[in-house]
């Protein structure tokens, strides 16, 4: 037994929140701040271990394999064959990285804001991260689903206990919500096992076996055989759609995000919105490509709707909160797109995407709990100048707005830019005839949610960072009479951040303003839950290769299928000549900055070089 | 017919060492001021859960006059001993509590009897299990009934309570006459009180039989499980829960919502091998083989059992809705469970009802199934009753709660008991322990993974979705209905959610105006605990569980339908030590 070896370390970071809980409630004597602090000192080894397992796994998960893989006998002797079978490939590879850095933020951001039931608090927040790691992890059709179910249950105390006025029936409706979603995926799912066992007559629960199984014997997807393969495909859309969420299954989402505390909304639109996506990539398209084929033009539709309604009702919204929950609609409403174009551009713009909506909606959650918290409201019309309070904090939210727009340079373009490319190769030379206006009229529509999304964001920006101050003086955290010792050692750190400011020569908003002293700027455990985010954002803006290499192949090899059979259903003739504009031949480093470091396999580069 | 001999005394030891043990508890509580009848109960089933003969070899069948043992009857009876320590330990809860202060409680003397005659119930689920015959089928059920009219009758004396317990009584007298009518014509059928006898006649083709048959199997399957429905409180027999539930104490409502059930699901499941074999078919001529009588029979079953199971699911979650009396709301989702289960029974007879060989093989395999209807439902009426115990046990040990009183002004009002949802209002802030217990147990009954109520639910979703699993689900056909009754399944799941929610919501977002006294007694307490161990054994590591339940299952199912599994083989039938051939 090597401790070290990969499948052992992909165990341990599971299991290591697990055990940071159980210290959590051991210390939970000592007061908040040995809580608190036993929770970071967690979730900072467990990004550690994550990050170095990443490192381990590249190569491997670059050549399309799975890593780290293990089968625990968990059921196996009995009727069932399940087990507990952990592995990373290149679908989970980085959503198992952004959740363990995620919780990172989630534990620094509620270092203050959380001072009733620490311990169950950060007990709660750290099975979460268990589960969600698992959730990427589990190579098991059930294990998925027990992490999938699972996750919901220690959420729903977070915003049940530690949420806002109307946190009851917020956690009860996401709960319902989901679980009423997720119990028809879960048959879906079970479907897909016993019709794996009848054809090959191995009872399986193994994700890649039953995958492989399918692609042998397809589900029956006309009239002879039967139409259990739509009927499969809509009962897991019913999961993961709920999840997504993907208009109109989103009602419950901005009431969760609204009354949930930061660290849980953190985890919520960084983390738990993405496995509705990275379901769809796991199993409907593999497992079930003719009716995702057949729903293909539908769900593209959902998508678009979903980013054109999101981003109006956005706009509408007087609680930034509330505007930023709006937003995650919108934006995860272009990765419901890039699946459901099917094309090789659009897809893995789309799981890109998924990373960066995890880093700018994680950071935008994250700074307006850091407003609420000094200016205890969220009101747009209640805030105002905040900038020349707080420079950094407003340097932070420009920064994840900007990259949550999709400025040219941070993340936010490269997963758009591919979405949008590739729905657009689509339309135009993807597509039969008869599909091709549809396909350009949405393709044009969801571009117009980017504009949409610059508006309503940099309207609120404008609003609650610059012009005249309207919010009431920041409420200084170490008033608090519970909180006395850490509020020494944050006090210490705050000047730290104040030097920042002075160094950093303020450009000189609010001059005029009373408060024009920068005393509500970040504090040290704020730029601890930002800064790594902040990285991210720019890190994948200028060299997405890196992180769109390793999973080229298993987002590709995920797809073909799907693709393979909307070519043959309504795709265009290969011959024919179509009538639509002539784009000229795009080039990956043309467009891509640093997309040169793509490793020169043709088959990476097919997608873009279709266009005649 | 059949001979009785010592060897049958022997096999039903267990059953024996109950009665005795009864018959202590009455005697001492009459005669020798005995007090501690619910510590007579618990030393009764220790004593018979010791008996040297309890645990058969895996997969023999011994069969004797009308008790067969199979791993069936093996595993109820294992399954009822535990689960009866659960329950007296729950009705103990205030009598250890008199214990310490004796005398000081009224019905301090009852505790004997109600120990005996709670004795009594358990050995008469226990002889259903093992029965080969009507007349012992019919007497175990009553053996179960009447101590239930008993313990309802004694435990409350108010009018409430005694409303709770005549009514549960003259409902409960319908049910049996309905019973025993769809006993008398299976007689009619058969010509016989064996169960074996019965079976392998309606198994066998006979022209005459089949001729029978045609007319009076409806009748039977209906009078069957209309009757077995009042155990199970299952629709049309289902409105008599909330209220007789309401009246009830605690531990009544837990024994109501627990034993009867199983007792319901026991028979249902033993009238079911009638058409199917199962190892009752292995002493008799015509196993493996259904005939027309036998497919008739399981085709009544299932789709009756279907219908039922996809009202009493949806009846029972939509009342349980509308519920704000804890023990009104759990007596409407013991309903909605007695509605799974009967998924798990219809899938059992409908795997089975194709006539002749394999029903649903693969194209190109030998694959046929995973665990089958009847181990599904036995897997998830032992994860349903561990939850159960243990949420009725939480709540008997928090007993009462303060009452309303400000010093000084007026005579402190007597305690409340807790009976309202709001009466559990911020408990995880005052008895932290048992708040959390109770959220584990509620979310194990919502079926939330990775507790034992989701694996239940994954063994009859299974279990449903496997019905005709490789036919072709046109419109109308059986694989459609079961398909739909899955759907309909997780969509009460999903339901059921919601108001177990409600209970935890109340207990863990909302803060306490007034805190509960936790008097219920130390009974409870462990009760209490003891299921929670049982539920985190299960969820870490179910597979103990569903092995047994496979091999419980697979005395029902035909044998031909067993397919990875152990079948039971006629060599052991052949080992002669403790068999008699009738």
């Amino acid at each position: 037994m090597n401790p070290f070896s990969p499948e052992n370390h992909l165990l341990l970071v599971i299991l290591t929140p697990l055990v940071g809980a159980l210290a959590a409630w051991l210390l939970g004597s000592r007061g908040v701040s040995a809580v608190r602090q036993s929770a970071a000192v967690t979730t900072l080894i467990t990004l550690a271990g994550a990050v170095l397992l990443i490192l381990r796994a590249l190569p491997e998960v670059s050549a399309g394999h799975a890593f780290a893989v293990s089968e625990g006998p968990w059921l196996v002797d009995g009727p069932f064959d399940i087990r507990f079978s952990l592995g990373l490939d290149g679908l989970s590879i980085w959503l198992f990285g952004l959740s363990a850095l995620l919780s990172v933020t989630a534990v620094m951001v509620s270092w203050e804001a959380i001072k009733e039931k620490p311990v169950g608090f950060y007990a709660l927040l750290l099975i979460l991260e268990s589960a969600m790691l698992g959730v990427f992890a589990a190579r098991d059709v059930i294990l998925f689903y027990v992490f999938f179910e699972f996750t919901l249950v220690p959420l729903f105390f977070l915003i049940g206990i530690w949420g806002h006025d109307d946190r009851r029936r917020a956690a009860v409706k996401f709960f319902i919500y989901t679980l009423a979603g997720s119990v028809l995926a879960f048959l879906g799912l079970l479907t897909i096992v016993l019709w794996n066992a009848a054809h090959t007559g191995t009872l399986s629960f193994d994700i890649a076996t039953l995958t492989a199984g399918l692609a042998a014997h397809p589900l029956p997807m006309n009239a002879q055989g039967g139409w259990l393969q739509w009927w499969v495909f809509l009962a897991l859309f019913a999961g993961f759609a709920v999840k997504v969420p993907i208009v109109p299954f989103h009602t419950w989402l901005p009431l969760a995000h609204v009354e949930a505390p930061t660290g849980g909304s953190v985890d919520l639109a960084g983390v738990l919105l993405k496995i509705g996506i990275y379901g769809f990539l796991r199993f409907s398209l593999p497992m079930l490509p003719e009716a995702t084929a057949a729903a293909a033009p539908w769900i593209l539709g959902l998508g678009v709707v979903g980013i054109l309604y999101g981003a109006l009702v956005a706009l509408a919204q007087t609680d930034l909160k509330r505007l930023i929950a709006y937003s995650s609609v919108s934006h995860m409403g272009y990765c419901v797109m890039g699946i459901a174009a099917l094309e090789p551009v659009a897809v893995e713009g789309a799981t890109l995407q998924l990373i960066n909506h995890g880093l700018s909606a994680a950071g935008l959650f994250a700074l307006v709990g850091m407003i609420y918290e000094r200016y205890h409201t969220r009101s747009i019309a209640n805030l105002g100048g905040i900038a020349a309070r707080a420079p950094w904090l407003a340097f932070m939210f420009l920064l994840f707005t900007f990259s949550s727009i999709g400025l040219p340079g941070l993340n936010g373009f490269v997963g758009e830019f591919m979405v949008l490319l590739g729905s657009f190769q689509r339309a135009w030379g993807g597509v039969a005839a008869e599909w091709r206006t549809p396909y350009l009229t949405m393709a044009v529509a969801s571009v117009a949610g980017v504009v949409l999304g610059a508006w309503y964001m940099l309207w609120a920006v404008e609003r609650v960072f610059f012009g005249a101050s309207r919010q009431p003086p920041a409420h200084d955290h170490g008033d608090h009479a519970h909180a006395a010792p850490s509020a020494a050692t944050h006090g210490a750190h705050g000047h730290d951040a104040h030097g920042h400011d002075a160094q950093g020569g303020h450009s000189g908003h609010g001059h005029g303003h009373a408060a024009a002293e920068p005393t509500d700027d970040l504090r040290w455990y704020e730029w601890a839950a930002l800064s790594p985010l902040a990285l991210f954002v720019l890190w994948i803006g200028l060299f997405p290769a890196t992180f769109l290499a390793p999973s080229a192949v298993a987002v590709r090899t995920a797809m073909a299928p799907g693709a393979a059979a909307f070519a043959a259903r309504m795709g265009a003739p290969q011959a024919a000549p179509h009538d639509g504009p002539v784009p000229q031949t795009v080039q990956a480093d043309a467009i891509l900055p640093g997309a040169a470091l793509v490793p020169s396999d043709p088959s990476l580069t097919a997608g873009l070089e279709r266009i005649p | 017919m059949t001979q009785t001999s010592l060897s049958t005394f022997l096999l039903a030891g267990p059953e024996l060492t109950l009665v005795v043990a009864a018959l202590v508890a009455y005697l001492g509580g009459a005669f020798c001021g005995l007090r501690q009848g619910w510590l007579v109960a618990l030393i009764g089933i220790a004593a018979a859960a010791c008996w040297p003969g309890m645990g058969l070899e895996a997969g023999s069948v011994v069969s004797s006059g009308p008790f067969t043992f199979d791993d069936f009857a093996i595993f109820v009876r294992g399954f009822v001993l535990l689960a009866g320590a659960g329950l007296a330990l729950v009705q103990a809860g205030d009598q250890f509590r008199g214990a310490v202060t004796p005398r000081n409680t009224p019905r301090g003397n009852g505790t004997c009897e109600e120990a005996g005659t709670f004795l009594l119930l358990l050995a008469g689920l226990s002889l259903v299990a093992s029965a080969n015959d009507l007349v012992l089928l019919f007497a175990g059920l009553e053996l179960v009934s009447i101590p239930t009219y008993i313990l309802l009758a004694l435990k409350r004396t108010d009018a409430q309570g005694q409303e709770a317990s005549l009514k549960y009584f003259f409902l409960s007298l319908v049910a049996s006459a309905l019973f025993l009518y769809g006993l008398a014509c299976l007689y009619g059928i058969g010509g016989s009180t064996s169960l074996a006898e019965i079976g392998s006649r309606l198994r066998s083709g006979d022209g005459r039989i089949v001729a029978t048959a045609q007319t009076l199997l409806p009748v039977a399957v209906g009078m069957v499980i209309g009757g077995i429905a009042f155990r199970l409180a299952a629709v049309p027999m289902h409105f008599y829960a909330p209220d007789v539930y309401e009246g009830a104490g605690p531990g009544n409502a837990a024994l109501l919502s627990t034993l009867p059930k199983v007792a319901g699901i026991v028979v249902l499941l033993r009238l079911l091998a009638l058409g199917t074999g199962g190892t009752l078919g292995m002493i008799a001529l015509n196993q493996g083989v259904v005939g027309p009588a036998g497919a008739a029979w399981l085709t009544f079953f299932w789709q009756l059992a279907a219908v039922l199971a996809a009202l009493t699911m949806t009846v029972g979650n939509v009342m349980a809705l509308l519920q704000t009396n804890l023990r009104r709301l759990l007596a409407c989702s013991s309903i909605a469970h007695a509605g799974y289960l009967l998924v798990g029974v219809a899938a059992a007879a409908a795997a089975d009802s194709t006539i002749g060989g394999r029903p649903f093989p693969g194209p190109d395999t030998s694959w046929t199934a995973t665990l089958g209807g009847a181990s599904a439902t036995l897997f998830y009426l032992a994860a349903y009753v561990a939850a159960t115990i243990g949420v009725f046990g939480a709540l008997a040990y928090l007993g009462h709660r303060w009452p309303e009183w400000s010093a000084g002004s007026a005579p402190r009002p007597p305690r409340e008991e807790v009976a309202t949802i709001d009466d559990l209002n911020g408990l995880s802030g005052t008895n932290p322990v048992v708040a959390f217990s109770l959220a584990t147990f509620l979310l194990s009954l919502a079926g939330i993974p990775p507790l034992p109520g989701f694996w239940g639910k994954l063994s009859l979703a299974m279990a449903a979705l496997e019905v005709d699993w490789t036919a072709k689900a046109t419109p109308g056909s059986r694989r459609v209905f079961f398909l739909a009754l899955a759907v309909i399944l997780v969509l009460n799941a999903a339901i059921a959610a919601a108001y177990y929610l409600r209970i935890v919501s109340a207990m863990y977002f909302r803060s306490a105006k007034r805190g509960v006294q936790a008097d219920g007694g130390l009974g409870a307490g462990i009760a209490m605990l003891a299921a929670l161990v049982v539920m985190a054994m299960v969820t870490l590591q179910p597979r103990p569980l569903f092995s047994a339940a496979a091999r419980a299952g697979a005395s029902i199912a035909a044998p031909s339908t067993i397919g990875g599994l152990a079948s039971p083989s006629p060599q052991t039938l052949a080992a002669p030590q403790a068999s008699i051939q009738p």
